[in-house]
């Protein structure tokens, strides 16, 4: 709260100063309200001057040719639709709402910055009129130019990585945000037709209750998608402890076979081996044909087909898929719990359980806490797992969107996208997968024992 | 010092990082769903290779040529000195018959005197990814490409299909091809690609051993059953599930205006009918012997399996001496009549982008029609059996003498040509059936729940037609 308040005095102080410099500059200062770079012309500091004359000059020659004409239609999204000439069969491209959500963002951002130029602009006209009445040397540019290499090296640094942020991950991210309010689906494709705002329609559409549409099928996806990183986190973790502690036990021979045997899992590519669990596991695949062989059962087992089944088969490969990692991480750090917090334990004679709970365990919980928090936001994620085992099946009539018993937000995502070219319906679902995933860690990482007691175990 | 170049380092390392995502990969998507079985409407038939012909119509002797026929739009021939500009047209073309297409249209542009002014250049794109490839992105598209059929009218309302009514190739289209491939080429009263082939159907496989009477669905169920074997029939596909349907004698059919938009949807799932044959589908589902797919590269312990042409290979290696086919089998309803399977007749079309340019368009219709004609069509028949949907290739020897596929040819007298549904009713149907295979829907479910499934299935089916 206090940030935001202090966010805003910040800005009301920029905009003061800025009145204060137009009232009490010279005229030179005025006209650079105006025309950018003017006073530091006047002043001869050209270079300084003409760059914020080029900048300006950039940004009107961007806006009349480019930017101004997307910004216009980025109410409406465009008007003209596209059409064939019926006299001569060529084609007349109309309007593109995709490319003029896009544009009209980038000039957005744009028109963003070259208001963050002009108020520097500003500030540099009344620091050279300062200087200049103190009788002070302003910095030459040369100065200035040296300071990127000293005392700001990080902005040069960073200035290269910041763009690429922001053209790949920020632009990206906030287009697909734009989309989640328009009805960019199946029937509104650019470039051969238009789509436009329709507000909060999508999460209204989403978020409604005991509806047959969407809403129905969202609140079981997402309970799915909780449930599972729930246990995909948790009794990997868990059952990985245990496994690591059994092997590293006193008196338990071979301890490198047995930790071979495990890391095999993780030796083969993931998705090799998960698609070969897909086959075995499959109505007729190898389980089930010798099974039915040797008489055990008389029908085949569904694994993937029976909703129920399904989410506990990929619980449990999962399991078997997460355990070798775990029991890695978990070894390194058994070896790290000092010997003699067990040995006065074992003096006051406190069982083997006993010294798990009140020793290992809490130890184990304050240096894997952040480890425990990304496995859980990344189950919630996982798409692997999902899309490769059961591909998010079966389907139910109950559930509409091409959604199944077994998807989680981010493969019903990407059924949306890629089989019901649903774009708009896609971006909302991101949003909330976002906000789930937001709050959970927010709430889990305050949680965490490494956060509250920093000192803990030192 | 150090620190500064420490620092540099890291950030260098870290925009690399950024950037390593960014990189593209073409092809790479065209063959990675060879294992996985089908989960939505691309799926289900267009990227699979078809071997096979269909020589039911040969019957019909078609004598137009491309050469003599004048039409209202001006026939397909160019005035002499037509410009046709210069430029580069890039074709999507199905792995297998990448090659060959690059050749074709080279001696194309050869023949016409362009080679001086135009490039070919044929990429190796399947059928499934040109139409999703296309949809996301026309701009970036092939001026030319080939796609299944089911895929039109998706095609159609993204933009993405020049309209050739009108263009006087829509008459040799029709003169040329069997009325099946000409009328899957339609969206509404316009003709928008070019027929390919015409072999896109299902009927059954068997092994001689195991099913002895494949004529009834129970005496193959049956059989399967007591020699342990698997009987394969997706019925979760939207493709092979109207078998049951279009059985009994129902519609599931759409309409579209022009330009591709659904405008209707002919439906009559929920009846008595209906009920029929979904009671049928829990029926065979109920089998041990029931496998839910239709890839025979997958399948395992196969006594019979219903798939099309484009498996009668890798069935005749599993199948040895016992490898037979036939049309699709007869079932008794629970009202106790007799039905025969039905299902769908499909093709594969060439498609041509909309373009900005006469010249370009003018040649890129051409060159779509030689790449369609008689001759390059057997020439595809004889280097991959496809079978051809343009009439004289149809009635050709090597085309009639090709044994295996009798079957298909009398299954199509059975099944109606595959029009354009939404792609929401792929999925609808994998959901249909979903729930029979999970357990959802039994035997023990009483006929007004059933009743019910069938209304909510139709009345989802009619809400995709808006």
């Amino acid at each position: 709260m206090k940030k935001v308040a202090a966010f805003f005095k910040g800005i009301g102080k920029e905009l003061k100063e800025t009145g204060l410099t137009f009232k009490e500059g010279d005229w030179k200062t005025k006209v650079s309200f105006l025309i950018l770079g003017f006073g530091s012309l006047m002043r001869r500091y050209y270079l300084r001057g003409i760059a914020f004359l080029a900048i300006e000059v950039l940004y009107i020659w961007y806006m009349v040719a480019f930017g101004a004409g997307y910004l216009a239609k980025f109410s409406t999204l465009g008007t003209v639709e596209t059409h064939m000439d019926p006299a001569t069969f060529l084609t007349v491209y109309g309007d593109n709402s995709f490319l003029i959500l896009l544009w009209g963002l980038l000039t957005i951002i744009l028109t963003f910055f070259f208001v963050l130029i002009w108020f520097m602009n500003v500030r540099e006209n009344r620091n050279e009129e300062q200087c200049l009445k103190e009788g002070k040397k302003v910095p030459s540019v040369k100065e200035d130019l040296y300071q990127l290499l000293d005392a700001k090296f990080h902005v040069t640094l960073l200035a290269l990585p910041t763009l690429g942020i922001f053209v790949f991950m920020i632009l990206p991210i906030l287009f697909m945000v734009g989309v989640a309010f328009t009805n960019y689906d199946y029937n509104h494709q650019s470039p051969a037709k238009l789509f436009t705002w329709v507000g909060l329609e999508n999460f209204k559409n989403l978020l409604s209750i005991g509806t047959a549409g969407f809403g129905g099928t969202f609140y079981r996806v997402l309970g799915w998608t909780l449930v599972w990183a729930f246990f995909a986190t948790f009794l990997n973790y868990f059952l990985g402890m245990g496994v690591a502690i059994l092997i590293n036990k006193k008196g338990i021979k071979f301890k490198k076979l047995w930790r071979t045997i495990l890391v095999m899992t993780i030796a083969i590519p993931q998705f090799v081996s998960l698609l070969y669990v897909t086959k075995l596991f499959a109505n007729d695949g190898l389980i089930n044909s010798y099974l039915l062989k040797w008489g055990v059962i008389s029908d085949y087992i569904p694994f993937w087909t029976n909703p129920t089944l399904a989410r506990i088969t990929i619980i449990i490969v999962n399991c078997w898929v997460g355990i070798p990692y775990l029991m890695l991480i978990v070894t390194g750090i058994l070896m790290n719990i000092p010997e003699d917090l067990y040995e006065s334990a074992r003096i006051d004679g406190a069982n083997g359980w006993q010294m798990f709970r009140k020793i290992t365990l809490p130890y184990m919980l304050f240096v894997t806490g952040p480890y425990l928090l990304t496995q859980f936001t990344g189950n919630i994620n996982n798409f692997n797992i999902i899309y490769l085992l059961s591909g998010g099946g079966p389907q139910s009539m109950s559930l509409v969107g091409s959604a199944g018993s077994t998807d989680l937000l981010v493969t019903w995502l990407y059924k949306m996208t890629y089989t019901e070219t649903n774009y708009a319906m896609a971006a909302v679902i991101g949003i909330m997968v976002f906000v789930v995933m937001a709050v959970t860690s927010l709430i889990a990482y305050s949680l965490l024992p490494s956060v509250k007691d920093e000192e803990g175990f030192q | 010092m150090k620190k500064k170049v420490l620092a540099a380092l890291l950030v260098m390392s870290m925009t690399a990082a950024m950037m390593a995502g960014c990189g593209s990969e073409p092809g790479s998507s065209s063959s990675d769903q060879g294992g996985q079985e089908s989960q939505g409407s691309q799926d289900n038939q267009g990227g699979q290779e078809s071997q096979g012909s269909q020589d039911n119509q040969g019957g019909q002797e078609s004598q137009g040529s491309q050469d003599n026929q004048e039409s209202q739009g001006g026939g397909t021939e160019a005035p002499a000195d037509f410009d046709y500009g210069s430029g580069n047209i890039t074709i999507w073309a199905a792995d297998a018959v990448t090659g060959l297409t690059q050749e074709m249209a080279e001696k194309f542009i050869a023949d016409k005197g362009l080679s001086d002014k135009y490039t070919v250049t044929v990429e190796s794109v399947g059928e499934n990814d040109a139409s999703s490839n296309m949809i996301t992105d026309v701009a970036g598209g092939a001026d030319i490409f080939g796609f299944a059929q089911d895929q039109i009218s998706r095609l159609v309302s993204a933009g993405a299909l020049q309209q050739i009514t009108g263009t006087g190739f829509d008459t040799w289209i029709a003169e040329q091809n069997d009325g099946g491939a000409a009328g899957a080429a339609m969206v509404g009263s316009n003709t928008y690609a070019f027929p390919m082939t015409s072999d896109n159907g299902y009927f059954l496989y068997y092994d001689k051993s195991v099913v002895t009477d494949p004529t009834t669905l129970e005496g193959v169920t049956a059989a399967c059953e007591a020699a342990g074997k698997n009987f394969y029939f997706e019925v979760n596909s939207g493709w092979y599930q109207p078998a049951f349907f279009f059985g009994t004698d129902c519609q599931l059919t759409y309409d579209t205006d022009d330009s591709g938009n659904f405008t209707q949807c002919n439906i009559d799932y929920s009846s008595d009918k209906g009920l029929v044959a979904l009671k049928e589908m829990i029926d065979l589902v109920s089998s041990p012997s029931f496998q839910n797919g239709s890839s025979a590269d997958n399948a395992t312990n196969v006594g019979a399996i219903v798939t099309g042409t484009w498996s009668a290979t890798s069935l005749q290696t599993m199948f040895g001496d016992n490898y037979a086919c036939v049309k699709l089998p007869t079932f008794t309803g629970s009202d106790g009549n007799e039905y025969q399977l039905g299902g769908f007749g499909g093709f594969k079309l060439l498609g041509v982008k909309p373009q900005t340019e006469a010249g370009k368009l003018r040649l890129c219709l051409e060159l779509a029609q030689y790449l369609t004609n008689t001759e390059s069509q057997l020439a595809r028949f004889e280097s991959n059996e496809w079978g051809p949907s343009n009439l004289t290739a149809q009635t050709s020897e090597a085309v009639q003498a090709n044994p295996a596929l009798a079957a298909l040819a009398t299954q199509l007298n059975f099944t109606i040509p595959q029009g354009n549904y939404p792609d929401a009713y792929w999925s609808r149907a994998t959901s249909l059936a979903d729930d029979i295979i999970s357990g959802n829907i039994t035997k023990d479910t009483s006929d007004d729940d059933l009743k019910k499934i069938l209304e909510q299935f139709q009345n989802d089916c009619i809400s995709y037609a808006k």
